[in-house]
């Protein structure tokens, strides 16, 4: 007993140094998308102090182009709503019988949130947003900006949820070109913050350099036709049944700012059905 | 004693914050990182005992993972690089009772050696953050190009903050 305890005593550091190792490359090779490592993200008490902290004072100094930003889409949101309204009153006039309203279920819903963290030199980046579970803000929800999609929501804190950035070369999005029936896995390859590529487009596809790239819709995560970003070319490969596009993304992931999180009503539904099969 | 204890945990804590809410975001050339917490590690004296040197710098990577996202990655390579220090060490020192418990530093190290020291230190801790996150996604002249560059820029700002705040008279 002595001699085992003289042992462990006498090569103690060892034993220490294993642990931690151990430790340290179990978080690095358990995947991040666990419950259990809320403590360890961004998403956790300490970092909403201090990015919360932080971003309040930041945000100060923005105040004016933000205000001016503001105005510029509340001026466009006006026009829209004329519009829009000119055009439901012609509808009216055509359409007398009111089935047709009955399709129109509110399904998605938003809400608001600033991005108080965010990287973009990782090959997995993540970002950090300032509403959480006690907010109504669940993992898997999707994350979107006022140029497109940006991420989804991996980690909710009470109050902060970090969120997987479009730039992480472990996820991928649904997404197709606009207009068109053409699917594609968009993947983003590391180094440039502003480039992505839609990957798996079938070789038949039709298409222009300056298309416009949209989500999918086939998930609960966002709703068809977000912008993600525009084709600006065509990537060499050695498959004969897909293309490769390049994508030049919507959103500037330097300096995200105000997001909306999305929040689809029937999730719960669409989930349930689609775990039947 | 006390004083230092107390100093150390200040410069922990300043450190990670730095890390976290302003290196973790300048990036030069898309590729250099300057790693400025590893300043804690190298700075912590060479006599206290091995199991506190590497619960420290466990502890310290481990924070900076939790405040930048990258699980793991900070708490690994700063065990690894706290588990280096002291062969570092004595790889520029000699091996003698007035080397036994000393803060590294210009005043105790010199001029040269000490930044040889730094050097070291900047450079194992660079790599190995650059290889364990970068392994599975790139090739290996990109790892060592921002190894390299890591190094340097981790090496100037930690220099430079040394001498501003480093005690060394």
């Amino acid at each position: 007993m002595r001699n085992l305890l003289n042992f462990l005593i006498k090569y103690s550091t060892w034993f220490v140094f294993t642990f931690y190792v151990l430790i340290s490359c179990i978080l690095l090779v358990r995947s991040s998308q666990n419950h259990h490592f809320l403590y360890l993200s961004s998403a956790n008490a300490a970092g909403e102090l201090v990015y919360g902290t932080v971003s309040e004072i930041s945000e100060y100094f923005n105040l004016l182009s933000v205000n001016r930003r503001l105005q510029e889409s509340n001026a466009k949101l006006q026009n829209e709503v004329l519009n829009l309204r000119n055009e439901l009153a012609q509808y009216k006039v055509l359409l007398q019988d009111t089935a047709a309203s009955a399709w129109n279920i509110d399904r998605f819903g938003y809400i608001g949130a600033s991005v108080i963290n965010n990287s973009t030199r990782h090959p997995r980046n993540y970002f950090t947003i300032d509403r959480g579970s006690a907010d109504g803000v669940r993992p898997g929800m999707g994350v979107i900006d006022q140029s497109g999609i940006i991420g989804i929501v991996d980690i909710t804190g009470r109050h902060t949820s970090r969120a997987i950035s479009v730039l992480n070369q472990s996820q991928r999005f649904s997404a197709k070109i606009k207009d068109t029936p053409y699917i594609g896995s968009l993947a983003w390859h590391g180094g440039d913050p502003t480039v992505a590529y839609l990957e798996e487009v079938p070789r038949h596809a039709r298409y222009h350099l300056g298309d416009t790239v949209v989500s999918s819709g086939f998930s609960t995560t966002f709703p068809e036709g977000i912008d993600i970003g525009t084709i600006i070319g065509r990537v060499k490969t050695h498959d004969d049944t897909f293309y490769v596009l390049k994508i030049r993304l919507a959103s500037n992931f330097k300096a995200l700012g105000s997001v909306r999180i999305i929040k689809d009503q029937l999730k719960h539904e669409l989930d349930s059905i689609q775990s039947f099969e | 004693m006390d004083k230092k204890v107390i100093s150390f945990a200040f410069m922990f804590v300043v450190l990670a914050l730095l890390q976290a809410l302003l290196m973790n975001h300048i990036v030069l050339f898309n590729s250099a990182v300057c790693f400025i917490f590893i300043y804690f590690l190298i700075k912590l004296p060479v006599g206290i005992s091995t199991n506190l040197l590497l619960t420290l710098g466990f502890l310290l990577g481990l924070s900076v993972d939790a405040l930048s996202d990258t699980q793991g990655l900070g708490a690994l390579c700063c065990t690894i690089l706290t588990a280096l220090k002291r062969p570092v060490f004595y790889a520029y020192m000699q091996h003698d009772d007035h080397t036994r418990n000393i803060e590294p530093g210009v005043a105790t190290m010199g001029w040269l050696n000490y930044a040889k020291y730094m050097l070291t230190m900047s450079a194992i801790y660079s790599l190995l953050a650059t290889v364990v996150e970068y392994i599975s996604y790139t090739g290996f002249l990109d790892i060592i190009i921002r190894a390299a560059a890591s190094t340097i820029f981790t090496f100037l700002i930690i220099f430079a903050v040394d001498s501003m705040f480093g005690k060394n008279h």
